[in-house]
């Protein structure tokens, strides 16, 4: 008798409510929590709905949903031994919500830049206007390691360089979005966008009928039609993969199975007489579209690095013949560069004569001597990053570097100043994320999808990432970053749009 | 369809089908061995011989593990030496099925990944451990629900038609297989001069193919060896027989002539058609007569041979710009 009477107190301690004596940090906005603790406008039903299922509640159904994600096969790869282990990407059941108004805007400013890269990519490989008008040094660009010189005047079908862009943002202490950089060749990551969605509807299955959260299930059909538009009605698509021991092999699977398309290896196309042919148990069989995952560098060991076997031999041919759609097109590395990023918003003015909508985060380029003395006399306030390396390497991070890696990086931008530009540390905004501790607030960044087809189309949303260790600010998969699903509330009358309308 | 992926398909669905009757094999002869007394090298090393892994379990193990259940049985499910162990074959029928994630259904990726999950961590071992035939049972379950699943959730096309082609291959040679454990056990057999030793074995035989009951309702008399090796090696009607399977796989292998291009599998069905016209030619008492290892070994040798023809045929083509025409 004695144990049930502890027991409804046991209970009710175990269902507090979830959000329970969180604390937004005072330096960094929370995407959330105003900074007296209050549910932002616009959230306050989501918010609800989440304290309604409990602290307990909350950790029994995050372990059903890394059990679906585990089952599911939504793993990446880790290459630190030869057989590769699998992982889950941790995910994180506290959505993070992002108001229509402010979606909207973003929407709007996304488009704009990604038009203007468009046109950017068509200059530089082409008649080069913007070099002579002067609105970027031409050497920042042609020096890029992005720019392949061997496809100079060769313009890709519908002048559509970046059939799929992801460009990553950040949201400073004051609440704006900030352009954090531009990935143009084979962004990845969609796959969890959509999957995340799956899981948190099996695991909240009442929240979505009650919050209104935009649709993300257009995308893997938004691209093929993209893509098809871009040959002929019944183009024969493809997306090419470097195969299944490569980390992001599932999000390839994924999206050849979402867009009703066949997932290839290089070995399994060749090119005859500069056309595309993919082998099949009927023969050879004509290939109109490549959506391709692997980089520029592998595409095709006759142009570029020889001893690849990932490619297909001839393919750049049979693209310089127009005879197939290559989906990103080849060579966008010099417009994604860090070093060309600084530019963009000049890109922008130049090309559609308008401001950007967007921000970006302040930015030296060290390859300018006065640029290069600001960066070298304030190294413990900034962010550097090497203008070649990706996923959290090559950085420095200023406040938390020791002296001898300022030095070693120092030394470093000195030798080769090109290489190297650097930002002053933006207080990233954090979300309320579920730890060990309950709910406490981890730094988040977003990476909306943008698909360039006759429309440009953003993705509603994109992918959350967070950094799950505690003062982190590094949110990459490879160094200790999770996801979270991004919730994009629909607007009053936006019925159609509604997630969950359909159930 | 791609010629590589037609390839996972075949090989996805040979090592599940692999896997099932290693299970089904340690699983009879447990109970075999239990039942029956017979010399402690004749209860295991069988089931090396026939798994094909005679010289590499030499080498890696002395001379007398293998006349030691629990070596061989632990070499045969978990070795990743062994690539004929539950756990190898799993992993690469897994692998493959990863390879093709976007052909098989959420059902059947699902299914695998739970099997391959329960033996890679404690679980698998655990029930090992503490209920062996259990763990065969599971292993069993998960393979057949995943072949049943390809049945009930995929297109009936291409893509299908591969898996059952291999299944149906190395279904056929697997039950040659297990038949020829009674050869490595208790030597030729004497037609109707069987101890109850010999009955018994092949009884277990029969068990182990899921075909007892079938065999009874079919063989209205006295069960004998003969009688036994003729139903699991040539009823036609028998799913798992020999024949059966050799002639659901060609019955499969039309198929895909049929709908593709007809010539690209002329190779194959001579040699599967020559196979099944030898093993409907023969009446037992010839075999028997001659050797039922010698044509048990035919039988194995034959299909590796239809299995490298469909590989030259349809996965691996020589001359593509040949093929353009």
């Amino acid at each position: 008798m004695a144990r049930s009477s502890s027991r409804p107190r046991k209970r009710d301690r175990k269902d507090a409510p979830i959000f329970e004596g969180y604390r937004p940090l005072a330096n960094a906005y929370d995407e959330i929590f105003t900074p007296d603790g209050k549910p932002r406008r616009g959230v306050t039903e989501v918010v609800r709905r989440l304290e309604a299922v409990g602290a307990s509640e909350l950790k029994l159904r995050q372990r059903l949903a890394d059990g679906a994600f585990l089952r599911g096969g939504i793993t990446f790869r880790v290459y630190s031994d030869s057989r590769g282990v699998e992982k889950i990407f941790p995910f994180d059941l506290i959505p993070r919500p992002v108001s229509a108004r402010r979606w909207d805007k973003l929407d709007r400013g996304l488009a704009q830049r990604v038009r203007a890269l468009n046109l950017f990519l068509t200059d530089v490989y082409g008649e080069q206007r913007i070099f002579r008008d002067g609105a970027i040094p031409k050497e920042v660009v042609l020096g890029s390691s992005g720019y392949l010189p061997k496809l100079h005047g060769i313009q890709p079908p519908g002048g559509t360089w970046t059939h799929v862009s992801g460009i990553d943002l950040v949201r400073g202490p004051d609440g704006d979005f900030l352009v954090l950089e531009d990935n143009l060749r084979t962004p990845s990551g969609v796959s969890y966008v959509l999957e995340n969605r799956l899981v948190m509807k099996r695991t909240f299955p009442g929240l979505f009928g009650k919050v209104r959260v935009r649709s993300v299930d257009a995308y893997p059909q938004q691209l093929v039609q993209a893509l098809r538009d871009l040959a002929r009605d019944d183009a024969r698509v493809v997306v090419l993969t470097p195969g299944q021991y490569n980390s992001a092999y599932f999000e390839h699977t994924f999206l050849a199975r979402r867009m009703g398309t066949e997932l290839v290896q290089g070995s399994d196309l060749f090119v005859h007489d500069d056309r595309v042919y993919v082998k099949t148990t009927r023969g050879p069989e004509r290939v109109d579209v490549v959506y391709r995952r692997i980089d520029d560098d592998f595409l095709d060991p006759e142009v570029f690095r020889e001893d690849s076997l990932l490619g297909v031999p001839g393919l750049i041919r049979a693209y310089a013949k127009g005879n197939v759609v290559l989906a990103n097109a080849p060579g966008n590395g010099c417009a994604d560069d860090k070093a060309v990023y600084p530019y963009v918003p000049a890109i922008v003015r130049y090309y559609l004569g308008e401001d950007p909508i967007l921000k970006q985060v302040e930015t030296y380029h060290c390859h300018d001597p006065s640029h290069l003395s600001h960066v070298l006399a304030h190294l413990g306030d900034m962010v550097v990053k090497a203008v070649d390396a990706s996923g959290g390497y090559g950085m420095l991070f200023g406040p938390r570097s020791t002296k001898k890696e300022r030095d070693e990086f120092a030394a470093q931008m000195k030798a080769d100043p090109r290489g190297y530009v650097a930002q002053p540390v933006v207080e990233l905004s954090t979300c309320p994320t579920w730890t060990r501790k309950g709910a406490q607030p981890r730094r988040v960044d977003l990476r909306p999808y943008i698909i360039t087809g006759k429309e440009i189309w953003a993705l509603p949303g994109g992918l959350t990432r967070v950094a799950l260790r505690e003062g982190s600010y590094v949110v990459n998969s490879s160094q200790g970053g999770g996801s979270k699903d991004t919730w994009v509330m629909a607007s009053d009358g936006d019925e159609d749009d509604l997630e969950g309308a359909a159930e | 369809m791609i010629s590589r992926v037609a390839g996972c398909c075949f090989w996805m669905h040979r090592y599940v089908e692999r896997a099932e009757n290693v299970a089904r094999l340690l699983k009879v002869n447990r109970s075999f061995v239990l039942d029956v007394p017979v010399d402690d090298m004749e209860k295991w090393h069988p089931v090396v011989i026939v798994a094909g892994e005679e010289q590499r379990f030499g080498e890696l193990f002395p001379a007398a593990s293998a006349h030691d259940g629990e070596v061989v049985e632990e070499y045969l499910s978990w070795d990743e030496r062994n690539p004929v162990s539950i756990r190898s074959s799993l992993r690469w029928g897994r692998e493959n099925a990863r390879t093709i994630r976007e052909v098989i259904s959420l059902e059947m990726w699902e299914t695998l990944n739970d099997l391959w999950h329960f033996l890679r961590r404690g679980p698998g071992r655990r029930r090992y451990r503490q209920d062996r035939d259990a763990f065969y049972k599971r292993v069993k379950d998960g393979c057949d629900l995943f072949l049943a699943l390809s049945e009930s959730t995929l297109l009936d096309d291409e893509p299908l038609d591969f898996m059952r082609l291999g299944m149906w291959l190395e279904r056929a040679s697997q039950t040659a297989r297990i038949l020829d454990v009674k050869h490595h056990t208790l030597g030729p057999s004497r037609p109707g001069m069987e101890s109850p030793v010999e009955l018994a074995h092949w009884s277990a035989l029969l068990y182990s193919c899921s075909a007892s009951e079938a065999y009874y309702k079919r063989v209205p008399r006295r069960p004998d060896g003969m009688s036994i090796a003729s139903f699991l090696l040539q009823e036609e009607r028998l799913p798992r027989s020999v024949l059966g399977c050799l002639l659901r796989a060609r019955a499969t292998l039309e198929r895909i002539r049929e709908q593709g291009r007809r010539e690209m599998g002329d190779e194959v069905a001579a040699t599967l058609d020559g196979l099944i016209e030898r093993l409907r030619g023969r009446s037992i008492e010839m075999i028997f007569a001659e050797s039922i290892h010698a044509e048990l070994t035919h039988v194995i040798d034959t299909t590796m041979g239809v299995c490298a023809a469909i590989d030259g045929a349809y996965f691996h083509p020589g001359d593509q710009v040949a093929l353009l025409s």
